[in-house]
């Protein structure tokens, strides 16, 4: 073998570096494209609620307005009132549910799997046609009430609350649980309440997070069975002062940023969880 | 229809260990009673619902079967309007998808920055979330006639308007974008982190660049996720009633179907019904399709 | 011809220092393995070699050609790794050809080629089956041909049997001695497992901490392990400490027992502290009637322990110098029970010396 004399390379020489990591030109540009995707209408967002502004009048005028508005507060809410409703009764259905397939009838859970999408196959637009009619034969009193909402939520909220919990409980040795509490004598109902529960805290605020998310920004069914909910009010009030919804817009991303962001810090990250949710339901 | 598939599942085989088969096998005839709350929800909330669409789509207002209702969706303005539904809901699936694609590959790339990823990720589960009216008003403020963006690029000497417009295809494809680009990132990541590394260094220790490696290994291998998760975008898009109506666009399906039902739900639900059952007609069509492709494209897995 | 040189590679991961100044000389044709414990850094220098790792400092030569500056992908090395590399969408005989398409290779030489070397692998008869249709040792069968059809300068094997079952293993590695020795390739291979390397290669360089131990042959590195590492992790030991006695004579002192140690290369003062490592098959037992004293030079010793492992059977002994474990014939051990007296033998020119 003939010995031909190399240079030794030296720690961080310029040839060793320029092979190890080409600088990936083409990925940082789509990187840098996507978050001006991304920030230029926040961007606009908060720009143009600070304009149109009279001298002597507040840079945030358009903000007080509305929040002065007592329509904007009574809509407001009856979002969160909805919310809520919508998040007890999410639970109060799906929590022993979800519960009882895991213990007492695990065959069922491809079925649930299946069940728990059809939320996401068919259009809001398209059930609110088939429901409305129904709960209107069904209930006139039920029908005017918002508490409505709440029970229709629920049916969109349904396949992210059936995933976290889902989840959840395939994460806890449900089995061992139930019958270390069962031989200590604690009744299901307790064991459930007691036991269950406490250990499917981190799911039940994730899912209950999204159920928020989804009630607070729901405009189909609201706007179309006359309710004044938050984002019915956002949209009338921005068909007469654009400058008022453009601000009633930053609000709502702060308040979705908000939920996401306490879904990211609920650990396992909260943009997973909903990406999971969804991933999932493909199948 | 659920009642009928739990009989056809049989019993839980999988579970039964030790001591407490006896028991079970006691309990397991009440089992499906603890079932009965969620049972009777779905049933009243969505098959109910759907039922009574396909019904009422062949049924006058006085409950007589007739075909009429079918009929009129085949009339103006309904065929533009499924037509411009369609092309919208494609269109913006493709973008989302192909810029969401491209992106979740370039976050996952080793050369970009650590901190791009966990950023990424966490905006797009936002952005993914913020659709409807306020997408529509931020994009009104951005490249409506008086959008800020517009207006620099007015100062700047570029009038955009009035060759685009937020209520045509490309200017609400770009709206529609806003959701389901980050959307496709979300669900893209997994999808790319499944690719082995060993996979990647094998072609390329074989003398694959780049290119061909995607070409022939990368792309193959993710096509059937990337068929599945276009045809959730589409089916995203083609569901969007509220940014549609806060941006003004007139003719799509959920515009109409509101239009017809909008008040007391009284107008006239009946061609309402035909309406619906048109989009769930495209849902399904849209589905058979992806199997189809699906089989053709992973034969590998099976 | 190929040779392939590494000459004082370091890499560091943070803090972890995964190679060290490593040096290795890999001949024309020659099957070297890099054999150690996880994490002693025979991956890194193997993916060094290969192009997905670059080193803080050091030189890969392949012929005196410095490589670190070329590419994976035009480095024409071939590369079998553990597990799961055939591509998935492609069937075994399109897996084969894909570097000669890569090449650009027109169809017929391809599937000719293809042909080939699933021939020699033993896998003519799966050209058409997809990956997951194929068993763990079927799919190394075919990365090993992937490998070879794009006729490379050097062969890289990063463990490629570990994910295997112990039989499927054995006559792998047989194979792939075969199909390297027909066609005289030079071969660097990475193994945890020392039976392995050992029996199929021509030199072995056994590593620790991102640096070579020893490199030798195999009959070299069992033998006469230069390391007390080496000496450990190749093989079963027996050590026994001692202290030297005479450096001329070669004595040590172990316990109450003085050993002369024959080994040439003992280079040791008088008063050092050393050990002296023996394999088991080169302690020898005698049996001793009741009441019998061991002749001159063999010591008692009491059976603890008999493990049946075959043809011969490990005894475990109580002696003076220690715990010490022989490998009998069996048959010979059906005379052996516990708390049984038996006269013990050692091979003393098999002793190696190691400073303590």
């Amino acid at each position: 073998m003939a010995q031909v004399t190399v240079p030794v390379a030296r720690p961080g020489s310029h040839r060793l570096r320029r092979a190890r990591s080409r600088v990936p030109i083409w990925h940082m540009l789509w990187v840098v494209l996507g978050a001006l995707f991304f920030l230029v209408p926040i961007y606009s967002v908060v720009e143009f609620s600070l304009q149109g502004i009279l001298p002597g009048q507040n840079v945030f005028h358009w903000y007080l307005t509305v929040f002065d508005d007592p329509n904007f507060r009574s809509a407001f809410w009856l979002s969160v009132q909805i919310s809520l409703e919508t998040v007890a009764a999410s639970l109060v259905l799906m929590v022993p549910t979800v519960f009882w397939v895991h213990l007492r009838l695990p065959g069922l859970r491809p079925v649930m799997d299946l069940v728990s999408v059809l939320p996401f196959v068919v259009p809001p637009i398209v059930l609110i046609v088939g429901l409305a009619p129904f709960i209107k034969s069904l209930s006139i009193w039920l029908f005017v009430r918002p508490e409505v909402l709440s029970l229709i939520y629920v049916v969109f909220a349904l396949p992210f609350m059936y995933r976290a919990l889902d989840a959840g409980l395939r994460a806890i040795d449900l089995q061992t649980l139930t019958e270390a509490a069962e031989s200590l004598g604690a009744s299901l109902p307790r064991t459930l309440v007691r036991v269950i529960i406490p250990n499917l805290r981190a799911a039940i605020i994730g899912g209950s997070l999204l159920a928020v998310a989804i009630s607070m920004g729901e405009f189909t069914v609201a706007s179309l069975m006359g309710f004044n909910t938050f984002s019915v009010y956002t949209f009338d009030i921005g068909m007469s002062t654009a400058y008022e919804g453009v601000a009633l817009t930053f609000v709502s991303f702060l308040l979705v940023w908000g939920i996401m962001l306490a879904l990211y810090l609920l650990g396992r990250g909260g943009a997973g969880a909903a990406a999971v949710a969804i991933t999932d339901e493909k199948k | 229809m659920v009642v009928a598939e739990f009989s056809e599942t049989g019993l839980p085989q999988d579970v039964i260990v030790g001591d407490v088969t006896r028991k079970r096998s006691h309990t397991r005839r009440w089992a499906f009673l603890g079932m009965l709350p969620f049972v009777a929800f779905i049933t009243m909330f969505l098959l109910i619902p759907t039922g009574e669409i396909i019904v009422g789509a062949f049924r006058t207002v006085n409950g007589a079967f007739t075909l009429s209702n079918i009929d009129d969706i085949f009339h103006a303005p309904y065929p533009a309007a499924f037509e411009f539904s369609v092309e919208l809901s494609a269109l913006s699936a493709l973008i989302g998808g192909i810029f969401g694609f491209l992106l979740a590959n370039a976050i996952l790339h080793h050369g970009v920055p650590r901190w791009i990823r966990p950023a990424y990720i966490s905006f797009s589960g936002m952005a993914a979330n913020f659709a409807g009216v306020p997408l529509a008003f931020a994009y009104g403020a951005t490249l409506g006639s008086l959008g800020v963006i517009t207006v620099l690029l007015k100062h700047l000497g570029l009038n955009i308007y009035p060759a685009f417009s937020l209520q045509g295809l490309f200017g609400a494809a770009l709206v529609y974008a806003y959701f389901q680009f980050p959307l496709m990132i979300l669900l893209m990541v997994p999808v790319i982190e499944g690719l082995r590394t060993e996979w990647r260094e094998s072609a390329s220790n074989l003398g694959a660049g780049a290119f061909t490696f995607w070409r022939h290994i990368g792309l193959p291998i993710i096509t059937p996720s990337l068929l599945g998760l276009m045809v959730l975008l589409f089916g995203n898009a083609l569901s969007a009633y509220a940014t549609a109506e806060a941006l003004g666009i007139s003719n799509l399906v959920t515009i109409d179907i509101a239009q017809l039902v909008d008040g007391n739900m009284t107008l006239n639900p009946q061609a309402a019904y035909a309406l619906a059952l048109g989009m769930i007609v495209i849902i399904i069509v849209t589905i058979t399709i992806y199997s189809l492709l699906q089989r053709r494209t992973s034969r590998w897995l099976r | 011809m190929t040779t392939v040189a590494l000459r004082g590679i370091s890499r560091r991961f943070g803090s972890v220092s995964a190679l060290d100044h490593l040096d290795l000389e890999v001949g024309d044709a020659e099957f070297v393995s890099l054999l150690g414990p996880s994490g002693c850094g025979k991956t890194t220098a193997l993916r060094i070699v290969a192009g997905f790792e670059w080193p803080d400092s050091g030189e890969v030569l392949v012929d005196g050609q410095d490589v670190l500056g070329k590419p994976a992908n035009k480095r024409n090395m071939g590369m079998v790794f553990q597990a799961y590399s055939l591509f998935p969408n492609l069937t075994a005989q399109q897996n084969v050809e894909f570097g000669l398409r890569v090449r650009k290779q027109n169809r017929e030489t391809r599937a000719k080629r293809a042909q080939e070397l699933l021939d020699l692998v033993g896998l003519a008869t799966a050209m058409e089956r997809y990956p997951r249709q194929l068993s763990g040792g079927q799919q190394q069968r075919v990365a090993l041909a992937r490998s070879l059809a794009i006729e490379p300068s050097v062969l890289l094997l990063d463990e490629p049997l570990s994910a295997l079952d112990a039989k499927v293993r054995v006559q792998l590695r047989e194979e792939v001695r075969r199909i390297q020795s027909e066609l005289g390739i030079t071969t660097l291979y990475v193994t945890h497992d020392q039976e392995e390397a050992l029996s199929i290669s021509d030199r072995v360089a056994v590593m620790s901490a991102g640096r070579v131990e020893q490199f030798g042959t195999p009959a070299e590195i069992y033998s006469g392990p230069r390391t007390a590492f080496v000496a450990n992790f190749v093989g079963t030991m027996n050590k026994l400490e001692g202290k030297v006695v005479s450096r001329e004579d070669r004595v040590v002192r172990c316990g109450p027992i003085l050993l002369s140690v024959p080994d040439p290369t003992f280079n040791h003062q008088a008063g050092e502290t050393v050990e002296l490592f023996l394999r088991p098959e080169d302690i020898s037992l005698e049996l001793l009637s009741k009441g019998e004293t061991p002749p001159s030079g063999l010591f008692e010793g009491r059976v603890t322990s008999l493990t049946f492992l075959g043809p011969v059977t490990r005894v475990g002994l109580a002696t003076d110098l220690g715990l010490l474990l022989a490998d009998v014939s069996s048959a010979v051990a059906l005379n052996l029970a516990a708390d049984t007296v038996v006269a013990v033998k050692l091979d003393s020119t098999s002793l190696r010396s190691i400073t303590a």
